[in-house]
């Protein structure tokens, strides 16, 4: 029973953490920095696209299927929604 | 004078019909103009489109244990990314192949993920788990850089792969530094009570299609990015889960899975080379239980075990990108140690070592051709299940991402 009461504890502390980690990601952080804001799509591009497999040349897609694709990876592999913009805007234009 | 006007005439008359010409001319193109707008613009997509892409990969093994070379494989594993709008995305991804002489299918994951803002994005559905890197970023066939995956991943390995439930995920910047986050409860891992192999019991079962409690397993991870060029990701997983079913006597006993991962990119000019490092380290404990020994009849007798286990990886690679000669340039040097350890005393324990060492030569970004050497270190395997993980091994393999 107390093995029970302990883990439902640890379960609403981490409930409240979630809670206050989240409050504190809509409201203080934002999608950009001094220093990603500087930067353009092609060099975000050549930071992240490599990450975890090689870097797709601009020409693979066409600019629709772009626009899937990088928004495919700005969920699946976490981008930053301002890459994830200038990577596709770049890509569309390289292609 | 009757001449020049004559002339006139004939020069008013030449010019009105040219002019005329040209005009029509004109008015025609400009109809056929008008045409092709029309045309292009009835081709323009809507806001929603989709994708179908996906991964294929076979090959040729020489295992030693059994002194056995057979072409394996035969993968093919479609992938449909529909995107509804400029928020709301759907990926699925079924995967086929052939186990065991059997014509497998099976739903990878299927999910809906919808952007909230710039920071945060919730999906839900069947999800890869994101607990740390391998199984959700590299264990596509055309990223993997190995025909085989480390020790304790995999469809029966001992770590989080698919799950149903919901996450929420995203990235941002806190000032100057670049982190990502998941945060997510699923069904979870269900303990392995010994229903269908005696042996197994106290293993954690992944990926269930239905929960054996009301409980949620509960989890995430967390990555920074320590330098402004993204080229290194420091990550930290965890998840916390009851395992037991709620029917059974083992209803009090939970699991705490945690994970340290790395991944490290640089391009290094001085040797015309790219390098590429991936860790990750998993530890997965279990609450104690005394479990029936399967050894006694009478099913009186119980045995427990400390349920902890531990299974890690390393991997480093290096590619001449930058050579001039283009086979070079396409060639890539991999190496990969991984390591298992799963509980003393249970009838599952195990501990293996081994190290992979490959020679891939890329065709184009995802068009691979794989020779790996596989060397297992000295390890026990109590388990009686035969299986192709361990061993010295010989593997030849293609893969391509589509
Ligand atoms: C964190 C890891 C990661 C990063 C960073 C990443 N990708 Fe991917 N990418 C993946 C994975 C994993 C897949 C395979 C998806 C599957 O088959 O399930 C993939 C697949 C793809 C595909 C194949 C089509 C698709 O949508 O699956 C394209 C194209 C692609 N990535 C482009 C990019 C571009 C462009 C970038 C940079 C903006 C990028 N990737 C950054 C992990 C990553």
């Amino acid at each position: 029973m107390k093995n029970i009461q302990i883990k439902e504890l640890q379960l609403w502390a981490m409930v409240a953490a979630l809670i206050l980690f989240l409050s504190t990601v809509v409201i203080s952080c934002s999608s950009t920095s001094q220093i990603s804001a500087a930067k353009g799509g092609a060099q975000l591009w050549g930071e992240n696209c490599l990450r975890c497999h090689n870097a797709p040349s601009p020409e693979t897609f066409s600019d629709t299927e772009w626009d899937v694709a990088v928004m495919h990876m700005r969920i699946r592999a976490n981008l930053t929604d301002e890459e994830a913009d200038k990577v596709v805007d770049w890509l569309k234009t390289a292609n | 004078m009757k001449n020049s006007i004559q002339l006139i005439l004939a020069i008013a008359f030449l010019g009105a019909f040219v002019f005329n010409d040209v005009f029509a001319q004109d008015s025609g193109q400009i109809a056929e103009l008008k045409q092709i707008k029309q045309d292009v613009e009835s081709l323009k997509p809507g806001k929603s489109r989709f994708l179908l892409r996906g991964y294929a990969h076979a090959g040729l093994e020489y295992h030693d244990e059994d002194d056995e070379l057979t072409f394996v494989g035969g993968a093919f594993n479609p992938l449909f990314v529909y995107q509804q709008s400029d928020r709301l995305l759907f990926e699925a991804e079924v995967e086929m192949k052939f186990e065991e002489n059997e014509f497998e299918i099976g739903l990878e994951f299927a999910n809906i993920s919808y952007i909230l803002n710039e920071t945060l994005i919730i999906r839900a559905g069947k999800i890869f788990v994101p607990f740390g890197i391998f199984t959700e970023r590299l264990h596509p066939a055309w990223i993997n850089k190995f025909p085989n995956f480390p020790l304790g991943y995999g469809h029966d390995g001992i770590l989080p792969g698919t799950d149903l439930g919901v996450e929420l995920r995203g990235a941002a910047h806190a000032g100057n530094l670049k982190y990502n986050y998941s945060i997510y409860a699923i069904n979870g891992p269900q303990l392995d009570e010994g229903a269908e192999h005696e042996d197994d019991i106290g293993k954690l079962i992944y990926g269930n299609i239905r929960d054996n409690n009301k409980n949620k397993a509960i989890g995430g991870r967390i990555g920074i990015f320590p330098f402004s060029n993204s080229s290194l990701e420091l990550g930290f997983s965890a998840q916390f889960a009851k395992v037991g079913s709620d029917n059974s006597e083992f209803n009090d006993i939970g699991a705490n899975l945690y994970a340290f991962d790395l991944s490290y990119i640089k391009a290094i000019p001085a040797i015309k080379s790219v390098i590429d490092i991936k860790a990750q380290t998993n530890f997965i404990n279990v609450d104690d239980a005394d479990y029936p020994d399967p050894e006694d009849p009478t099913g009186v007798e119980t045995f427990t075990f400390n349920n902890k286990s531990e299974a890690y990886f390393i991997q480093g690679s290096i590619r001449p990108s930058f050579v001039g000669n283009r086979f070079f340039q396409n060639m890539e040097l991999a190496m990969r140690y991984s390591d298992i350890q799963t509980p003393e005393g249970a009838h599952w324990h195990t501990e293996e070592d081994q190290l992979d060492i490959g020679l891939n030569y890329w065709l184009d970004w995802r068009t691979v051709l794989k020779f790996t050497f596989r060397k297992s270190g000295q390890g026990v395997d109590e388990s009686e299940e035969e299986h192709k993980e361990s061993g010295n091994a010989f593997f030849v393999h293609w893969a391509i991402g589509f």
